[in-house]
């Protein structure tokens, strides 16, 4: 069997978790990945199949100062492996009878690094709107119907871009407002809190037993004597 | 004390209590992570995604502060404000835990 294999994947800027599972699961076959080329050519080399966990982190600070982030991946037995369109690919061997490992131990720096990839992958689709796409959409609109067949087309073509961008931007937010929704209260004393709550719903539940009577609801209303 | 840092800080995770536990002595990330394991007996165990990201953080919100790089290794230590938070941080979880031991 050949040495090498490329496979040509487009995966979204918010599609980095299913990246991950590919990643892992080619790595499981007995391909794990050496390097990759815009806009979307993984090349993988053969190896033996094993569990290895994928993880992409999105930090601009980190890429700044690659030496002392990639140590503190390494410190934690992570390898690095590249870094594409912002984000940086690290992987881990899995250990014997353990699942995938993460990179984050809290929904809240989770969180922030969706943020992070939001902001400045945002930024530079709203860059790209505003200062390419609108014009262009404009421009090309006030010819449309009046001008050449080819202006319509571009104007169309423009007008798919646009609405493409929109759409992956809007995608982007609804899945980060989704994940902030379903965030549990990342505060130490949440848990105990609720603990310190339930058991006071308990203690007056309990005295309101001790008052009222338990009898079968049969009658509900009561006359007045 | 800032409106922002409050409002981030008040209350905090427990990955930021850890670290402000910690750099009361310069320390670095990897350090941190395994100080935490053995407070812990290994029940909280730090990743390096949000060990990075917190301490940049921090860092950026001045909580702690740059010492010097060893081995590529950057070590921080805390500043004022940071021992201030963690003061704020130290008598919410006393009080949490005198109202847990009288109802609990």
């Amino acid at each position: 069997m050949k040495g090498t294999k490329t496979v040509f994947k487009l995966f979204t800027i918010v599609q980095y978790r299913q990246e991950e599972a590919y990643l892992s699961a080619m790595h499981g076959r007995g391909w794990k990945l050496s390097h990759v080329t815009f806009p979307g050519f993984y090349h993988f080399d053969r190896c033996e199949p094993e569990e290895v966990s994928y993880r992409l982190d999105y930090n601009p600070d980190g890429t700044h100062d690659k030496a002392g982030y990639v140590q503190m991946f390494s410190d934690c037995g992570w390898d690095y492996l590249l870094d594409f369109t912002g984000y940086s690919y690290f992987r881990k061997k899995c250990a014997p009878g353990e699942g995938r490992e993460e990179i984050f131990s809290d929904d809240s720096s989770r969180l922030d690094m969706m943020r992070r990839v939001m902001r400045h992958r945002g930024r530079t689709l709203l860059i790209l709107f505003a200062g390419v796409i609108l014009p262009q959409f404009f421009t090309q609109t006030v010819g449309f119907g009046g001008g050449s067949e080819v202006q319509d087309v571009l104007s169309l073509i423009y007008l798919i871009l646009t609405m493409a961008y929109l759409a992956l931007f809007g995608v982007m937010a609804w899945q980060f407002y989704q994940y902030e929704k379903r965030l549990p209260t990342e505060c130490p004393g949440a848990k105990e809190l609720r603990i310190i709550f339930i058991r006071r719903k308990k203690k007056i539940i309990n005295c309101m037993k001790r008052t009222i009577p338990q009898t079968p609801p049969t009658n509900f209303i009561v006359f007045p004597t | 004390m800032d409106a922002h840092i409050k409002k981030v800080y008040v209350p905090m995770t427990e990955t930021g209590f850890y670290i402000l536990l910690c750099l009361q002595t310069p320390g670095h990330g990897y350090g941190i992570v395994q100080e935490v394991k053995k407070m812990t007996a290994g029940e909280l165990v730090l990743a390096p995604g949000t060990m990075y990201g917190s301490l940049s953080k921090m860092e950026k919100d001045g909580l702690i502060r740059f010492l010097l790089e060893e081995e590529k290794r950057k070590l921080y230590v805390i500043t004022p404000l940071g021992k201030e938070v963690l003061e704020i941080e130290k008598k919410r979880i006393e009080r949490l835990y005198r109202n847990l031991k009288e109802m609990g």
